[in-house]
């Protein structure tokens, strides 16, 4: 008699959406995930986002070229965390301008809770100016006049970062939400995810099985290829290609 | 694009490795090994000392009661120094089965509680059990001995050991003491039957000797009986037993009453 209680108890499938097999009932004990240590994290006085003005305080007189270097290829600052423990990763070149910024503080600001958690920029203020000629006019007349600023962003740098007594998975929705409204296309990160990304990449260029690589090619100009391609792409190795970051390539 | 680049494209995309037998069928299928946490390790070492120290183990099924009505329970037995305690099945089911409690595997399936005491008092026990009727006893190991739920109620039934032992010490005795008094009996018998006769040869003096030699004649029972009689109001409950079974082996009433007579004697 004592047998048949000794196994689990077992539930028949009820619903037609169900498989052939029973669900077994198991009631457990309970596990207490001990909660993290924040100890080390201090708020600082000023959590929230500052606000980024929209023209800088000494506006420029020259108006500037276009110069597209500044969208080109992967970011050479603000790619690694400095204060805060999760962030938003720019994976492709592009402008921000001042509606941009004002929709990621609002957002953000919205979000944080300022007893536990803290944002900090890590893009500068819109500072190059970009000119628009009046609508409805001929080529030509000279370059129009300053009619916005914008900041540049390459591949690779961090827009924001968030920190505090919470968790990623806590952030990671609010920075996602952000994430998707930039110009360009970008993702919440956190310190360990952005690490595990690199290692990742960092294997998959290890073991790939392919011996004809962009950056052999290019190296050694085999079949003078180096005719149809830029400069640039000896740095690049093919990974990029203008603002467009191509994640699949190795 | 130009189409050189883009053939150069083409030729230097990614090939992930491919080994020849695949990672599924080489791997073996292990399962990550949980990480006990600390919680279930306290409860393992818990578990362990409550069956070490007690030596008197109830298991009971807990259907839902009242908590006021359980704490009232608990407060009463704890008073006897008896202690109800809650494990979950998964906790106290490996334990056991390394334990020399392997045989209390099968009560310990659904909702159960422990009542466990480094004393055996299985009456005052069963007395709580009885007053809260949602918690039915299934089995106990008192003193290692695993009883039914009917066993137990018998052992609670048990006499006292003071009155074990002074039975067990009686019936060992019982042999000495028969000896005994089937030793003395021959001359015990003789030496009343004389008393007897000296006391008709003194008293019936005026009578003559034809009766006395009739009382002569017929000693025993007609002058007995009321010595025997006597001899058994007086007698306690203990030795009124010792002659009992003496007399059923002897094998006669006749010889009580001398017997207990010497030994009514021997006691002033």
């Amino acid at each position: 008699m004592w047998r048949g209680l000794a196994r689990p108890l077992r539930a028949l499938p009820t619903a037609p959406g169900d498989l052939s097999y029973t669900r077994v009932l198991i009631a457990g004990l309970k596990n207490f995930v001990i909660p993290q240590n924040y100890d080390n994290i201090s708020i600082p006085e000023r959590p929230k986002l500052k606000f980024i003005d929209k023209v800088p305080s000494v506006p420029k007189v020259r108006r500037e070229f276009k110069n597209l270097r500044d969208i080109r290829g992967p970011s050479t600052e603000a790619t690694d965390f400095t204060e805060g423990q999760y962030g938003i990763l720019a994976l492709g070149g592009g402008y921000l301008h001042w509606g941009h910024f004002e929709m990621i503080r609002l957002t953000i600001n919205r979000h944080l809770d300022p007893k536990i958690m803290f944002a900090v920029w890590r893009v500068p203020a819109p500072y190059k100016p970009i000119t628009r000629k009046s609508l409805g006019h001929r080529m030509g007349g000279g370059k129009g006049a300053i009619d916005h600023y914008v900041t540049a962003v390459k591949c690779g740098r961090l827009i924001l970062e968030v920190g505090g007594h919470c968790e990623f998975g806590e952030v990671e929705h609010f920075l996602t939400q952000v994430a998707k409204k930039l110009p360009f296309p970008a993702k919440a990160v956190s310190r360990q995810s952005l690490e595990e990304m690199r290692q990742a990449e960092e294997e998959r260029r290890r073991n790939n099985q392919n011996p004809w690589t962009f950056e052999r090619i290019i190296t050694s100009n085999m079949l003078g290829i180096r005719k149809v391609l830029s400069p640039y792409d000896l740095a690049q190795r093919g990974r990029y290609w203008g603002k467009f970051f191509l994640q699949d390539r190795v | 694009m130009h189409f050189e680049r883009q053939k150069l494209m083409a030729v230097t995309e990614y090939v992930a490795p491919k080994p020849a037998i695949p990672a599924v069928c080489s791997t073996p299928r292990v399962h990550a090994k949980k990480e006990e946490n600390g919680y279930a390790k306290l409860l393992h070492r818990q578990v362990a000392e409550a069956f070490q120290d007690s030596k008197m183990i109830a298991v009971c099924q807990h259907c839902f009661t009242p908590s006021d009505e359980m704490l009232m329970m608990q407060h009463r037995l704890r008073k006897h120094n008896i202690h109800v305690k809650f494990f979950p099945n998964e906790i106290v089911r490996p334990y056991l089965s390394t334990s020399k409690y392997k045989n209390l595997l099968p009560l310990f399936v659904a909702r159960n509680l422990m009542i466990m005491s480094p004393e055996i008092k299985v009456k005052e026990m069963l007395r709580m059990l009885k007053r809260v009727p949602q918690i039915s006893l299934l089995g106990a190991c008192i003193d290692d001995t695993i009883l039914s739920s009917q066993g137990v109620v018998s052992y609670s039934k048990l006499p006292s050991l003071e009155v074990t032992q002074g039975q067990v010490v009686g019936t060992l005795s019982l042999t000495t003491s028969q000896t005994c008094a089937l030793l003395q009996h021959g001359a015990g018998h003789l030496s009343a039957l004389l008393d007897q006769y000296v006391k008709q040869q003194s008293g019936g003096t005026g009578e003559p000797d034809g009766q006395a030699g009739e009382g002569q004649a017929e000693p025993g029972p007609a002058f007995l009986a009321p010595f025997i009689n006597h001899a058994l109001h007086i007698e306690t409950d203990g030795r009124k037993r010792v002659q009992g079974q003496v007399s059923s082996e002897v094998g006669g009433d006749s010889w009580e009453g001398p017997v207990s007579c010497l030994n009514q004697q021997t006691g002033s």
